[in-house]
């Protein structure tokens, strides 16, 4: 597996980063990014890196707005029926509660997908009357959860068009589909259709194979969307997955980001904020940073191979504390060029690691897919 | 990986060739000398691993059918502890035994196993020695295969 990844990754680097190929450097780089970008050249061990890391919980990014403005950012509810589950209703329930006492208010609220855990009926429609307290605007894109059971029948009547785009105070914002075209596992198989939801909802099943994508319809609706837009003007695109490849294995990337890259190249302020991951994530791809959020469920832990060098990773979270590793975030667009993504982790001053053992990699490892989904109940008599 | 009843039939003739190895033993000095491990049997040991560990994977993802073919309750909550460790990441095996923060003890990985379930899946805890706690076990060690033993490591 590994040998494929560095492939890839190889091959990913080769497109989008040719020499002198960065996100536009005419954007403001603040004391803190610059802090992320010098680790590239470093090559510091995880020891020396911590070291000089600033105690600071945002991560910034830059682009033009015609007036500061902010908004929120909540995904990755994995919502079970309030009867089994209350722990994922209560966190929903505090993140709609702040993020409704902001101050000033946000603009409107993006929510990142995987809104249920099953994508049943009954999961989708709790999360509407727990997300209905929240009086601002609010747009969502889908997740794999919300989708697989009855192929984003009950999310379409609930959200509508699972892509969409508008301008906000010189920001054209894009939502993005990266969930609904996944390769048919369940036909000839055939699966029902909670046993296709059932291996769309395992993260390290081995099954449904690579699912994310945008798919060639959507790049060009993409293409013809940003067609009349300024090339120097600021691009923020929501998608559930990461649009460039950390680990396949997980749909931690999209398959087709080549693809992307080449309708996002002439642009050169892009930003892309995903969920998925329920981590802290940051990096660059060609012109575009890319920002993954927390979940309010629960975190993953960092794959074991392709976190990005720029990444300040975040706090390993304690197992006992299930506000812990998880929360929502805000996105503060300035007046002065510059974003920034505020992490608001529950219970925690520090989101990022603070030292080598803060880190859910301080500890090796070398794992390896699992077999079971691949042999039953499939192939026994 | 073979399937159910070939495995059990493979199971049964290894237990005839057990009782006749053990008979060689027991009869006569003539048969003491222990013989070479075989290929046969390696692949019988092996089999008997990889049905452990395929039982702790579809225990460790959730599986209700296995749960219940080995009588135990993981989770009430439908959490299950792949969905904090995909592919047995972060289940750290190779640190244990260890002082365990979260628990406040010195701990080895069944300990900590029994809190998961305990506590995040909010599930019974289950007999330190029962067939689902080594299915546990194997699955989560055989994931972790080539990770370098640290015990002790928080």
């Amino acid at each position: 597996m590994s040998e494929e990844l560095d492939r890839i990754r190889r091959e990913m680097h080769a497109v989008l980063q040719p020499p002198g190929v960065r996100p536009d450097d005419s954007l403001q780089i603040t004391r803190r990014t610059f802090i992320h970008r010098s680790l590239l050249f470093g090559a510091a061990s995880v020891g020396q890196t911590f070291a000089w890391w600033p105690l600071l919980n945002t991560i910034d990014v830059a682009h033009a707005a015609e007036a500061p403005f902010k908004f929120a950012w909540i995904s990755d509810t994995h919502l079970y029926e309030r009867s089994l589950n209350t722990r994922f209703v209560d966190k929903v329930v505090r993140a709609v509660q702040e993020v409704q006492a902001m101050d000033p208010p946000a603009d409107f609220l993006i929510f990142g997908g995987d809104l249920a855990q099953l994508g049943k009926i009954e999961e989708l429609e709790l999360g509407v009357e727990l997300l209905k307290d929240l009086k601002i605007k609010k747009y969502y894109i889908p997740g794999e959860h919300d989708w697989y059971l009855d192929m984003g029948k009950k999310w379409g009547e609930l959200f509508g068009q699972p892509n969409w785009t508008f301008d906000h105070k010189g920001v054209r914002f894009i939502g993005l589909d990266t969930v609904s075209r996944g390769p048919d596992y369940w036909t000839a198989k055939k699966m029902t259709p909670e046993e296709r939801m059932g291996h769309m909802a395992t993260l390290d099943g081995t099954v449904a194979g690579a699912w994310a994508g945008v798919g060639r319809e959507q790049l060009d609706w993409m293409q013809k969307t940003l067609a009349d837009w300024d090339k120097s003007k600021p691009i923020v695109i929501f998608s559930h997955n990461p649009l460039y490849e950390y680990y396949p294995p997980w749909n931690f990337w999209v398959r087709d980001w080549r693809e992307v890259n080449d309708v996002l190249k002439p642009y050169t302020k892009v930003t892309n904020i995903h969920g998925h991951v329920h981590q802290v994530l940051y990096n660059e791809i060609g012109s575009m940073r890319s920002i993954g959020m927390l979940a309010t469920s629960w975190p993953w832990p960092y794959a074991p191979e392709g976190v990005p060098k720029l990444t300040k990773p975040m706090i390993r979270a304690d197992p006992g504390d299930h506000y812990d590793g998880v929360g929502w975030e805000t996105v503060n667009v300035n007046a002065d060029d510059k974003v920034d993504v505020e992490y608001i982790m529950w219970g925690r001053k520090e989101v990022f690691v603070q030292s080598p053992e803060d880190h859910d990699k301080s500890i090796g490892e070398v794992i390896r897919p699992r077999i079971a989904d691949n042999q039953y109940p499939w192939e026994n008599p | 990986m073979i399937n159910t009843p070939t495995f059990l039939c493979i199971l049964r003739r290894s237990t005839v060739a057990g009782a006749v190895v053990a008979a060689a033993v027991v009869l006569g000095p003539a048969s003491a000398n222990k013989d070479p491990v075989t290929p046969k049997q390696l692949k019988l040991y092996q089999e008997a691993f990889m049905e452990e560990v395929r039982k702790g994977d579809l225990l460790f993802h959730g599986d209700a059918a296995m749960a219940e073919q080995l009588g135990v309750k993981l989770s009430t909550t439908g959490w299950a502890c792949a969905m904090c460790h995909p592919m047995a990441s972060d289940t750290h095996p190779q640190a244990f035994p260890k002082f365990q923060a979260s628990m406040a003890k010195f701990a080895t990985l069944r300990d900590m196993i029994n809190w998961c379930i305990e506590k995040p899946n909010q599930g019974e805890k289950i007999d330190p020695e029962s067939e689902a706690m080594k299915a546990l076990e194997a699955y989560i060690t055989w994931s972790n295969t080539g990770s370098v033993l640290v015990p002790g490591k928080y």
